[in-house]
């Protein structure tokens, strides 16, 4: 009988320390794997190009639109501390635009994640927070600026636009944030579902042109009131 | 050639030991720096560690040559200290970590906390191993005086 027990409590050993073996294994190359996929490098080289040449039209196009205000100039009968607080904060989120810290990003060839991540977190303070709340949606609740033509027309698309903004790259830096826990990627589920450094990229500059998209909007609105004004 | 990797795996059980536990005990200081807290905070999460070398004092001291000489027993040991270490080492060393980037405190306490549970079951599992590989030591020496 005692054999009989001693022999269990061996077996019983063995299933432990095989179950003890198993799980040591499994987390060491899975640590392994993972430090391989997060340090996995993208190429952006065209793919920068070509954003670089965009936000650069759409810069100048911005330029153009609000260049046609010039208050010494200027012989309309529209109210004139509006049409300053439209063009300055349109110069500020200009500057914002170009400023080395956002800059940076268009002259890379190449990504790891912590570009990704710098990328999505600079997006988010610099443009949405810096250039669309600070500027752009403080500007339609002044009260020089609400007496402007075509302000109930405008005011509503860019705050529903501003609100859709905000919320876009939530996702890509909270999945970011999340890449430091184990999971699996298959070369498969890469190629065709989500690649989380080139996509994480491509979703926040995605939504980089479509923030620049708006203050184009909003120079062309104010472009058109002051030459009809 | 057995015995020649029992040695080898016997020998570096100890040296990753020491080495898993200094890396471990590192970063729960650094962690309790960073929150302000009492440094008598973290030595529960030591426990296992006492456990197992007291255990492997207790194996020396009474030479229980049914768990010195187990050559998976130390091949166990060995891989569950490396992997303690290699943890260890990508929560302060490996740049690509997203948090540890972001909150720049030098050290990815939320990787190494994520991964506290593992090792507490990985080092009760050794331990417990160890004591159940006793028994067998003893069925051992109940067989040799039995035949005596």
């Amino acid at each position: 009988m005692k054999k009989i027990l001693l022999e269990y409590v061996n077996m019983f050993a063995y299933t432990v320390i095989g179950l003890v073996f198993g799980l040591s294994f499994f987390l060491l190359f899975i640590n392994f794997y993972h430090m391989q996929e997060l340090s996995y490098v993208a190429d952006i080289s065209s793919y920068n190009d070509i954003n670089s040449n965009n936000i650069k039209e759409k810069v100048e196009t911005i330029k153009k639109n609000i260049s046609v205000y010039d208050q010494a100039s200027y012989n309309g009968n529209l109210n004139i501390y509006g049409l300053n607080t439209v063009k300055l904060n349109l110069e500020s989120c200009i500057e914002i635009i170009e400023s080395e810290d956002m800059s940076k990003y268009l002259g890379l060839d190449s990504i790891g994640i912590k570009d990704s991540y710098s990328f999505v977190t600079d997006f988010k303070n610099k443009i949405l927070n810096d250039c669309l709340v600070i500027q752009i949606k403080s500007m339609f609740n002044t009260d020089t600026v609400s007496v402007l033509p075509n302000f109930n027309i405008i005011k509503p698309y860019v705050e529903l636009n501003i609100d859709n903004l905000l919320k876009s790259v939530n996702y890509v830096q909270n999945n970011l944030e999340n890449s430091d826990h184990y999971y699996f990627t298959t070369d498969n589920n890469r190629n065709n579902f989500f690649e989380i450094v080139s996509d994480s990229y491509t979703n926040t500059m995605n939504n980089y042109q479509s923030t620049l998209d708006l203050i184009v909007e909003i120079s062309n609105w104010y472009r058109s009131i002051v030459v009809g004004g | 050639m057995k015995k020649i990797f029992n040695a080898l795996f016997y020998v570096f059980k100890f040296f990753l030991l020491i080495a898993a536990f200094g890396l471990t005990l590192y970063i729960l200081i650094r962690m309790n720096i960073r929150l302000e807290q009492n440094i008598a905070s973290i030595l529960p999460r030591f426990i296992p560690y006492f456990i197992l070398l007291v255990l492997f004092m207790i194996n020396i001291i009474f030479k229980q040559t049914s768990v010195t000489k187990n050559v998976f027993y130390n091949l166990t040991c060995c891989l569950v200290f490396v992997t303690i270490v290699f943890v260890s080492y990508r929560a302060i060393f490996d740049t690509n970590m997203v948090m540890n980037f972001k909150y720049g405190y030098g050290i990815d306490f939320n990787f190494f906390d994520n991964f506290m549970a593992y090792i507490n079951i990985m080092l009760y599992g050794l331990a417990i191993a160890d004591v159940l590989f006793m028994f067998r030591k003893s069925e051992n020496k109940s067989e040799v005086k039995s035949k005596n």
